[in-house]
């Protein structure tokens, strides 16, 4: 009987398939990384939760 | 009934001296430990963590595989025993995981780039190596691997991770290795591992401190302020280099050396090395921590960061994002017997300003 997948397992699986987003999200936080405020980077944000979602099939 | 003060103090003596029997005079004791200053505050779950080392140790295989970061700091831990020409009858590993330190002593030509190869294992210098751990499932993990036949092992499960029970002045050694950093009390463990050791012989450990995993720190830090606009702790707090040196000499270890170390990990992804963690044992066990474990908002938002701001393109072009793994190593000596002596001031014969050349003058 193959391993039981680990949820972690998925959500790594999903997130790889968002490295473009993921690194936008990521430079947004860079550029102002001593001064983060809460939803400083809601947009590319969510652009990568989208992206997450569609990703793991949880939406279509 | 209320006894008057001189009467209850004469039936004290009474009762003991009926009690004093001299066929009961060896009855194991140890010192009462005192840590000096203010009361330390209780920082970890040793419950939780006992319970993160059970479930761990349980999956053999897993656990087997994240062994690298524990024998690797085993190994370079042992390699300092080469510096010290004695053999050692009796020691002690206080927190041996699974036994990580009796596995690199067994290994073959410990030290082979030195001017003076060493052909042998260092544990033949080590008569007998008692090894000890709160949780039984990792501490017997690798019983019936070959290493145990070379070297004298004897496991025993500690009920308390911060209680010593052993007499003053047992053992020749004391190592540990990767467990010091869920230790409480620490200045009361390092006075007793003081108090088990003979006179003049030496404690040598190595803790995770520092810097350790202060990217996944950092880039949960920024993760969570940025979603949610608070942080909480997910990553246990560490020791630093300048406090071990402190702690070390208030338990009244000698000739101390202090170094550090980092080893660093590549991970494809910050899943990769969660899993590890947890699959060491080393999950967060702070007692004040979240007990709801982290967001996957949160969780996704950290992938991202710690990718763009430490992630290291490899040369096929994926990026993998390095852990640093910073180790203190400490060495102190239990004073008496030959230990040598700082010399009582006033008494140098040279003068600094000739040795150093001038250069090296202060002011």
């Amino acid at each position: 009987m193959p391993a039981r997948t680990r949820p972690i397992e998925k959500f790594a699986e999903a997130t790889a398939k968002c490295t473009l987003e993921g690194a936008a999200y990521g430079k947004c936080i860079a550029s102002n990384y001593q001064n983060v405020s809460k939803d400083m980077c809601a947009k590319e944000f969510m652009m990568l939760k989208d992206c997450y979602l569609r990703a793991s099939g949880k939406i279509r | 009934m209320r006894l008057p003060l001189t009467k209850l103090s004469k039936n004290a003596a009474a009762t003991v001296r009926c009690s004093i029997n001299p066929s009961i005079s060896h009855v194991r004791r140890s010192y009462a430990i005192q840590a000096g200053g203010a009361p330390i505050a209780e920082v970890f779950n040793q419950g939780t963590k006992w319970l993160h080392k059970e479930r761990a140790a349980a999956d053999v295989s897993t656990s087997r595989q994240v062994d690298y970061l524990r024998d690797e700091v085993a190994f370079r831990l042992c390699e300092r025993l080469l510096d010290i020409n004695r053999s050692f009858p009796n020691a002690l590993d206080f927190g041996a995981n699974a036994c990580n330190i009796a596995r690199a002593l067994t290994r073959p030509d410990p030290d082979i780039d030195s001017m003076k190869p060493v052909k042998d294992p260092i544990g033949h210098r080590i008569g007998q190596l008692t090894c000890t751990d709160t949780s039984e499932t990792l501490l017997y993990r690798d019983a019936d691997l070959p290493f145990n036949n070379d070297i004298q092992i004897t496991r025993q499960v500690l009920q308390n991770p911060e209680y010593l029970p052993y007499a003053p002045e047992t053992f020749d050694l004391v190592l540990s290795s990767q467990s010091l950093h869920w230790i409480n009390d620490l200045p009361s463990v390092l006075t007793q591992i003081n108090t088990c050791l003979k006179p003049d012989a030496p404690f040598i450990a190595a803790m995770s401190g520092g810097d350790t995993l202060f990217e996944l720190r950092g880039s949960l830090q920024l993760a969570e302020q940025e979603r949610l606009g608070g942080i909480g702790t997910h990553t246990s707090p560490l020791a630093d280099v300048r406090d071990v040196g402190n702690l070390l000499s208030r338990a009244g270890f000698k000739l101390l050396t202090v170094d550090v170390d980092d080893i660093i990990v590549d991970y494809p992804h910050i899943f990769a090395l969660m899993a590890d963690l947890q699959a060491m044992g080393e999950g967060n066990a702070a007692l004040r921590r979240d007990a709801t474990g982290i967001r996957r908002d949160v969780l996704l938002a950290t992938e991202s960061i710690y990718r763009e701001m430490y992630g290291v393109e490899q040369e096929d072009g994926t990026v993998v994002i390095p852990a640093t793994f910073r180790t203190i190593y400490m060495i102190g000596w239990k004073e008496g017997g030959n230990t040598p002596q700082p010399l009582q001031r006033g008494t140098g014969e040279a003068n600094l300003t000739d040795v150093l050349g001038g250069g090296g003058r202060i002011g």
